[in-house]
C-alpha cells in the first residue's frame, strides 16, 4: 500500500518512506544510508553536534518551538551523574497525528535521532515515552529497538566508538497531561502524571532527579538528516526564523486530509486549496485552527493572510503549535466544537491548580447550557472573565489552552453564540 | 536509586504482546488501511481476556507473564517506575485492574496499596471494572466530531443495545467515547482493544461488530 496522501508541493525528508513497510527493517534502513549520521556525529564530538543543530535553527516540534540546539546546550557537562534523554511520543493534542506516523513507518530514523541526541547531551539512557493507546506502534518500535541492539547500534560500545547508550520504549497509560514535560517525567517514575513546578528545570533536576532533556518525536527524527547534511542545508527550507520542513496534520472538512511535509512559511490557504484538494464538497470555509486544539481559532479572512510558520501564525493572532490544521466549513457548529474541546481539557486537567480544575469544568457546563438553548448574553461575559483568570495562573499551560478556543471563538463567532442564546437555534449541523 | 541491575534495560518487552507475528509487525497489514475483512488478530478478545475466566485463582504474574514482569523491572533505575507497565500487564491478563490486582502489584513493587490506587485511578487506560471482550472506544474529539463521530457512537450503541459504558448482555461489547486517538486524518477513529479502526462510518459498524463477535468465540 502506498501512503495515501502525497502532493507535489511537499519536500519529503522526514516522510520520505511513509508507506514503505520495508523501511522498518534495519537492513533496508542501513542500505538507504541509515545510521551513517550516528557515526558522523560520534566522530565529530558532542560539542560539534550541538553546534550543527544550533546552526540549523531547528525549533522543537512539540508545540512551543523552542530552539533545540539551545535546549541541548543547557545540559550540564561531565557531572558524573546519569543523564537522560526523553523522547516525547505521547502525542495526544487533538488534531495531531504525525508522531504515530513517524514511529510506525520509520522507527529507525527516530532511534538514530535519539542516539545522536543522547550523545550530544551525554545521556546514557533514552526513554521513548510512547502513548499507551499505540499498541501497534509500540510493537513496531520495540522490534526496531531490539534489532538495533542485536546489530550493535544500541547498547555497549556502539559502533566501536566507546559510547554506551540504552534505549527503552515506555508505554503510557492514557493521560494527555503526560505530554507535558514534567508530567511525563512523573509518569515515567511511576507516579501520577502531574506537572511539576519549575524551576528547577529538567536540565538540572529531571527524570529520576537527574539532568534530563525532553524532545518531541518529530524534533528527534530530523536530527540524523541535519547531522548528515549540515545546518546550512536545513536552512534552505522554510523561513529565516522558522527554518526547515514540518509535518502538517490536516484534518476536518477538507477533501484530502493527511500528513503533508512542507517547508515552514507555506501559505495556509494554499495548503487547504492546493495540497488538500479544497474544502469538502466545495463549501465555503468558516474557520481554521492552525495548531491543534490549544491555539486560538481564526476566521476564513484571517486564514487568507496566514503563513504557516511560528511568526506568521502569531501575526494573525494564533500559534503554530504542532501544526495540526483543523479545517471547518460553513456547516461546522462552532459552539459545539468549542464545547467538545473544553470537555476534553476538563477531563484531562490533572487537578493540581484550582483555576484549571474548576475553571475548565465550569466553562464546559456554561457552554453546554448555551448549546442547549438555555444560555444568556451574560454567560458570554462570564466565560470571557473566567477564562481570563485561567491564563498564566497555573503550574502548566493546559489551563491557558482552555482559554484560547473559548475567547477566540466568542470574539470571532459571537453571532453563533447569540443565535443559540436568542432563539435556541443552531447555526451548523455538525 | 534501587539495587535493580541494568541488565539489557533497553529490551522493550512489548514484543510478543497481543500475539503479533513478524509478518504483521513488519508487513503493511495493519498499518494505514483497515484490512478488508474489518479486523485483526490483535483487536480480538484473545488470551488475556479469557484467561481470567478460566483461572480465577491464578497468581498475578506467572509463567510467561512472570518473565515479562522481571524484564520490566530491569528497564528502570527505580522499582517504582515499573508500576505503570506492571499495571498494564495485570490488565492484559485480567481484562481490567481490580483493587485486588492493584494490591498485589503494590506488594510486588514494595509500594503502599493506597499509593498504587492513587496512581491507577489517574490513568484512563486502566479499566477499574470489568469490560466486555471488546472494548470499543470511539473518538469523539474535534476532528472526528467534524466527520460525524456522534453517529458512529450511536451506531455502536444501537448494534450492541447498550448505553455508554455498559457491557452488552452477551459480554461481548462495552462502548465508550474516547479522547483524540491521534488518527485525526482518518476519521472516525475507533480503538477496539489494542487495535485502531480508521475511517469508520456508521454503516460499517454492524459488519465490524459481527466480525469481532465471530473472533471472540
Ligand atoms: C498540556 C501539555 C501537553 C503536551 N503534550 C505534548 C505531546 O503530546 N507531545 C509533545 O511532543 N509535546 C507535548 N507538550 C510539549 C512538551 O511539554 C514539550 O514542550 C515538548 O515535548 C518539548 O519538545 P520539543 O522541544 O522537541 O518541542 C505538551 C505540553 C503541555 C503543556
Ligand atoms: S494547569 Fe491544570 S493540568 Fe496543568 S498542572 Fe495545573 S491543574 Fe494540572
Ligand atoms: S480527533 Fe479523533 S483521532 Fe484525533
Amino acid at each position: 500500500m502506498a501512503y495515501p496522501y502525497v502532493s507535489e508541493h511537499e519536500v519529503r525528508i522526514l516522510s520520505k518512506y511513509f508507506g514503505d513497510p520495508k523501511q522498518r527493517h534495519l537492513d533496508t534502513y542501513v542500505e538507504r544510508g541509515g545510521y551513517s549520521a550516528l557515526k558522523k556525529g560520534f566522530d565529530s564530538g558532542s560539542a560539534e553536534v550541538i553546534e550543527t543543530v544550533k546552526a540549523s535553527g531547528l525549533r522543537g516540534r512539540g508545540g512551543a518551538g523552542f530552539p533545540t540546539g539551545l535546549k541541548w546546550s543547557f545540559m550540564p557537562k561531565d557531572t558524573g551523574k546519569p543523564h537522560y534523554l526523553l523522547c516525547n511520543a505521547d502525542e495526544s493534542e487533538p488534531g495531531t497525528f504525525k508522531d504515530r506516523e513517524l514511529m510506525r513507518w520509520d522507527p529507525h530514523q527516530l532511534i538514530e535521532g535519539c542516539l545522536i541526541g543522547a550523545f550530544a547531551i551525554q545521556a546514557q539512557h533514552v526513554y521513548i515515552y510512547c502513548r499507551g493507546e499505540f499498541f501497534e506502534t509500540n510493537q513496531v518500535l520495540a522490534r526496531a529497538v531490539e534489532d538495533a541492539y542485536a546489530k550493535g547500534y544500541i547498547g555497549k560500545d556502539i559502533l566501536g566508538s566507546g559510547n554506551d547508550i540504552d534505549v527503552t520504549v515506555h508505554q503510557g497509560a492514557g493521560a494527555y497531561i503526560c505530554g507535558e514535560e514534567t508530567g511525563l517525567m512523573n509518569s515515567l517514575e511511576g507516579r501520577r502524571g502531574q506537572p511539576r513546578v519549575k524551576p528547577p528545570f529538567p536540565a538540572a533536576v529531571g527524570a529520576f532527579g537527574m539532568p534530563s532533556t525532553i524532545n518531541n518525536v518529530e524534533t528527534l527524527s530530523i536530527i540524523p538528516h541535519i547531522i548528515q547534511n549540515g545546518g546550512a542545508w536545513y536552512r534552505q527550507y522554510g523561513t529565516e526564523k522558522s527554518p526547515g520542513t514540518k509535518l502538517f496534520c490536516v484534518s476536518g472538512h477538507v477533501n484530502k486530509p493527511g500528513n503533508y511535509e512542507l517547508p515552514l512559511g507555506f501559505p495556509l490557504m494554499k495548503l487547504i486549496d492546493e495540497v488538500c484538494g479544497g474544502v469538502r464538497d466545495g463549501n465555503a470555509l468558516k474557520a481554521v485552527i492552525p495548531g491543534g486544539s490549544s491555539v486560538p481559532i481564526i476566521t476564513a479572512e484571517e486564514a487568507g493572510r496566514c503563513n504557516l510558520d511560528y511568526e506568521g501564525c502569531v501575526e494573525v493572532g494564533t500559534m503554530l503549535g504542532c501544526a495540526s490544521v483543523i479545517v471547518m466549513d460553513e456547516h461546522a457548529d462552532i459552539v459545539k466544537q468549542v464545547r467538545r474541546m473544553v470537555d476534553f481539557y476538563a477531563h484531562e486537567s490533572c487537578g493540581q491548580c484550582t483555576p484549571c480544575r474548576e475553571g475548565s469544568s465550569w466553562t464546559a457546563q456554561i457552554l453546554r447550557r448555551i448549546e442547549d438553548g438555555r444560555g444568556t448574553e451574560g454567560d458570554l461575559d462570564t466565560l470571557m472573565e473566567m477564562t481570563q483568570q485561567m491564563v498564566g495562573t497555573t503550574i502548566c499551560v493546559l489551563s491557558d489552552s482552555v482559554a484560547a478556543p473559548v475567547q477566540s471563538s466568542i470574539e470571532k463567532f459571537r453571532d453563533e453564540y447569540l443565535a443559540l442564546i436568542r432563539r435556541g437555534e443552531r447555526v451548523g449541523a455538525a | 536509586m534501587s539495587d535493580i541491575p541494568f541488565k539489557n534495560p533497553g529490551w522493550a518487552g512489548n514484543t510478543g504482546e497481543f500475539d503479533l507475528t513478524e509478518e504483521q509487525v513488519r508487513g503493511d497489514d495493519f498499518v494505514g488501511v483497515r484490512p478488508k475483512h474489518g479486523g485483526h488478530a490483535s483487536g480480538a478478545g484473545t488470551l488475556p481476556y479469557m484467561h481470567a475466566d478460566k483461572h480465577p485463582d491464578a497468581k498475578l504474574f506467572e509463567g510467561e507473564y512472570g518473565e515479562r514482569f522481571d524484564k520490566i523491572l530491569t528497564r528502570y533505575p527505580t522499582k517504582q517506575a515499573a508500576l505503570l507497565p506492571a499495571l498494564g500487564l495485570a490488565q492484559e491478563i485480567r481484562g481490567h485492574v481490580s483493587p485486588e490486582a492493584m494490591d498485589r502489584v503494590a506488594e510486588l513493587l514494595d509500594l503502599s496499596p493506597a499509593y498504587v490506587r492513587g496512581v491507577a485511578t489517574f490513568y484512563t487506560m486502566y479499566n477499574k471494572r470489568p469490560v466486555g471482550r471488546h472494548l470499543v472506544q470511539v473518538c469523539t474529539n474535534i476532528s472526528c466530531n467534524l466527520a460525524g463521530a456522534d453517529e458512529v457512537v450511536a451506531a455502536f450503541l444501537r448494534y450492541t443495545d447498550t448505553e455508554i459504558g455498559e457491557t452488552s448482555e452477551d459480554g461481548n461489547f462495552t462502548v465508550i467515547e474516547a479522547e483524540c486517538l491521534a488518527a485525526c486524518g482518518f476519521p472516525t477513529c475507533v480503538q477496539i482493544n489494542s487495535r485502531y479502526f480508521e475511517n469508520v462510518t456508521p454503516t460499517e459498524v454492524p459488519k465490524i461488530c459481527e466480525h469481532l463477535k465471530a473472533q471472540g468465540e
